[in-house]
């Protein structure tokens, strides 16, 4: 047991670093939580960063070379994912096309769809967006209800997603429809991929629970998707989804990164507020700053059981799930004890300076990260279920033709 | 990065199971309370050599790492088994320099109990020696031995008096705080075989009784409660580990893994613990089912070598210390 780089990763992480020094230039620099004053212009910089770093090779490591990546290892993905988190460059603005999108092109695309979406995916030349989600079917995806109509050898497609991440940037998304309502819900799916700037898209911002506008809602008017940029088969739509919904786990899973603030920041503002306090409010403050740091430690040496794991060449299963619940829950304890160190402040959406706007931020985001991807409900059915293998719900509605199902 | 267990802890944890499923239960956890032997007993685990595995090799014992022994002990903690394997971990910390002690300690021949103060210590009811730090010194000696009724015999609690003392060091302060550190892991290290064996007695029984028409397991409120407590013991199986590699490679961050992983310890066994009595209904809450016998040793082991709020007032401590800054 060792927490060591193999010699092998050592020296990839090494390179890694030279890189990164290289071209620090060209790469924007935040520190997570931190808002950007003007969002086209931090649009334009957030391409440029990842262009740079892809064409440095720090993108799609573990992706083939025919598709564009670097045919690397998911632990070198991981070491790149480390290093870019050190030296504070943001996520990448192309992650849902990285982590999602790309995965289930690379499965499911033709020839032609790989050659014309995965090299410029990659370059963040073209961002992605995931349209899944819909205003009467979140949990129960397969629930959906746009409609995809097979006409000549294109598809007319009518209805509405929401809470679509980058939507209002993205340039492609991929899309799952029903085509068929007279088979049970699951079967009558067929995933897409459609251009954004197709007419007939139109992208709407959603304000969310902080204020930002980070996910919109996507209306589909009789747009026209050529045959050729379906996904799997016609009906096979839920199947290509799950590829979806795997990669969106490994994407979570990896290397037991904080989903939050690091303790790291906690123990910073904690050493300059604990002190100002009355002892009898030093002894609860540090009641929480104790909690909230060793569920963070618990769920980054987890994330650590993963990356191990994942370096031996494994792919996460369901008991991935539980890095998403148990990290945000220790995200939430690690965002509430820092708030409420800001004493006076922590009323305030944003505080005076930028290092409480951070903590107010980060609160205000969790709430959604227990929504997004999977709610902690769903996921705790989840890992009961496949995990502890305990029996399933009854259902009905797997069965029964979709448009004869109580559909509200 | 290697953060898993190998080959040989792996067989060695497989080894522990087998001998522990032979040699201790619940059942025999419920005898102690009658006044029955905890089992399985100082001699059987002097024989296998699990009370040697942090003896060096020249002093008779197996010369095995923290991280060893705390495989075999989440093994004996799934079965409730006695004495503690903290009572051997801290007192081969203490004895390190006293081979003839380590000796006995190992081949069983001495029965060790290391005293917190006047209060309870574990396994202090059945022992013969007694090691405590007397200003600032660390000696050994015998005692005259007090115990209440025990909540779980298995934890051996009593309090001593010494009526003899010889001294073994002198300015102890720091050897003891380790042996007291590395009693910590290997403490959470049998909450974690305790805590998972409880979280599977609740999930068995979730699959198979019934409630109006379906299994237990298939309603959320039931369904849930057995994922937190699962996913708990997850995550302590990462603090546990962490914790004992800090205490073999890492002293320097021993402090601050050892009073996590005693406080999420102490939580998660009683979450875990709780949940299955709760799940068991009316079943659990028998003397005849085992579920007591976990949430017994829920309900002392989380008040043992310091209770959840104290290891977070350490913790905090540490971090704001900085030690989190490497
Ligand atoms: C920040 C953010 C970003 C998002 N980005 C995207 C995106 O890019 N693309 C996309 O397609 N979607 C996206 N979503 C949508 C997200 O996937 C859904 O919100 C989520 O799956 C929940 O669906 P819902 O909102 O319809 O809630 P519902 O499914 O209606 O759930 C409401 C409540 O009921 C509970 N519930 C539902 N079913 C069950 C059940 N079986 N058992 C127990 N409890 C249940 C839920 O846990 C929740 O508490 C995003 C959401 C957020 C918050």
């Amino acid at each position: 047991m060792d927490f060591d780089d193999t010699a092998d990763e050592a020296a990839y992480r090494a390179g890694v670093r030279e890189l990164l020094d290289q071209h620090a230039a060209e790469l924007v620099r935040l520190d997570s939580g931190e808002e950007a004053a003007d969002a086209a212009q931090q649009e334009r910089a957030l391409r440029q960063t990842q262009r740079v770093l892809a064409e440095a090779g720090l993108v799609g490591v573990s992706w083939s070379r025919e598709h564009g990546g670097q045919a690397g290892t998911l632990a070198q993905q991981a070491i790149v994912n480390q290093e870019l988190a050190r030296a504070r460059v943001p996520t990448l603005i192309n992650h849902i096309g990285l982590g999602m999108c790309g995965p289930t092109v690379v499965a499911h695309g033709t020839p032609a769809q790989h050659e014309k979406y995965l090299a410029r995916l990659l370059r963040a030349d073209d961002v992605w967006c995931q349209l899944f989600s819909e205003p009467a079917s979140g949990s129960d995806l397969a629930a959906l209800r746009t409609t995809a109509v097979l006409d000549g050898d294109e598809w007319v497609v009518n209805g509405q997603k929401v809470w679509t991440t980058l939507a209002h940037v993205a340039d492609y998304g991929i899309l799952l429809t029903r085509t068929d309502p007279d088979r049970p819900k699951h079967a009558g799916l067929t995933m897409f991929v459609v251009d954004m700037h197709a007419p007939g898209v139109t992208v709407r911002p959603l304000k969310q629970l902080g204020g930002q506008s980070d996910f919109n809602e996507v209306f589909f008017d009789d747009v026209l998707i050529a045959d050729s940029e379906r996904l799997g088969e016609p009906g096979e739509g839920w199947r290509v989804a799950l590829t979806t919904l795997l990669n969106e786990r490994v994407a979570v899973g990896g290397g037991g990164n904080d989903l939050g603030l690091s303790i790291e920041s906690l123990a910073t503002l904690a050493r300059d507020r604990v002190p100002q306090l009355p002892p009898d409010r030093q002894v609860l403050a540090r009641q929480a700053v104790g909690r909230a740091s060793v569920a963070a430690l618990a769920n980054r040496y987890t994330g650590y059981r993963r990356y191990t794991a994942i370096s031996r060449g494994g792919l996460p299963g369901p008991e991935a799930s539980a890095g998403k619940l148990a990290g945000t829950a220790a995200a939430k304890l690690v965002a509430d004890a820092g708030v409420r160190l800001l004493g006076d402040d922590a009323v305030y959406s944003r505080g005076p300076d930028s290092d409480d706007g951070r903590w107010q931020r980060n609160q205000a985001w969790l709430p959604g990260i227990a929504i997004a991807g999977g709610t902690d409900e769903v996921l705790r059915n989840i890992i009961g279920e496949r995990v502890l293998g305990l029996p399933p719900e009854p259902r009905e509605d797997k069965t029964a033709p979709f448009n004869a199902g109580s559909r509200s | 990065m290697n953060f898993e267990l190998d080959d040989v802890q792996r067989a060695a944890a497989a080894g522990a199971r087998a001998f522990f499923a032979g040699s201790a239960s619940p059942g025999d956890a419920r005898r102690a309370l009658g006044g029955g032997p905890v089992a399985p007993g100082r001699k059987a685990l002097a024989d296998i050599g699990y009370l040697g595995i942090p003896v060096p090799e020249s002093a008779g014992g197996g010369g095995g790492s923290v991280l060893d022994l705390a495989v075999v002990a989440e093994q004996a903690g799934a079965v409730l088994a006695g004495p503690s394997l903290v009572t051997a971990a801290r007192a081969a910390v203490l004895l390190a320099d006293q081979p003839d002690l380590l000796a006995a300690l190992a081949d069983g021949s001495a029965a060790f109990a290391v005293l917190d103060g006047a209060g309870p210590s574990i396994d202090a009811a059945g022992a013969d020696s007694f090691l405590a730090l007397d200003g600032g010194a660390l000696v050994v000696g015998s005692g005259k031995v007090t115990a209440g009724t025990p909540m779980d015999a298995t934890r051996g609690l009593a309090s001593v008096r010494l009526t003899s003392r010889t001294v073994l060091a002198e300015d102890a302060g720091e050897r003891w705080a380790r042996a007291r550190d590395t009693a910590l892991v290997v403490l959470a290290a049998e909450d974690l075989g305790a805590a998972a064996r409880a979280v599977q007695l609740g999930v068995d029984y979730a699959k198979v009784r019934t409630a109006f028409g379906r299994p237990i397991g298939s309603y959320q409120a039931v369904k849930h409660a057995l994922v937190d407590a699962w996913v708990g013991v997850e995550q302590l199986r990462s603090l546990v580990w962490w914790a004992a590699w800090a205490a073999d490679s890492a002293p320097q961050e021993l402090p601050l893994a050892a009073a996590a992983a005693k406080a999420f310890a102490a939580k998660t066994l009683e979450r875990a613990a709780e949940t299955c009595v709760q799940v068991h209904g009316g079943i659990g809450f028998t003397w005849e089912h085992d579920a007591h016998l976990y949430w017994r040793r829920a309900k002392v082991d989380r008040l043992l070598l310091g209770d959840e709020a104290e290891h977070l007032d350490a913790v905090a401590g540490l971090v704001l210390a900085g030690a989190l800054d490497r």
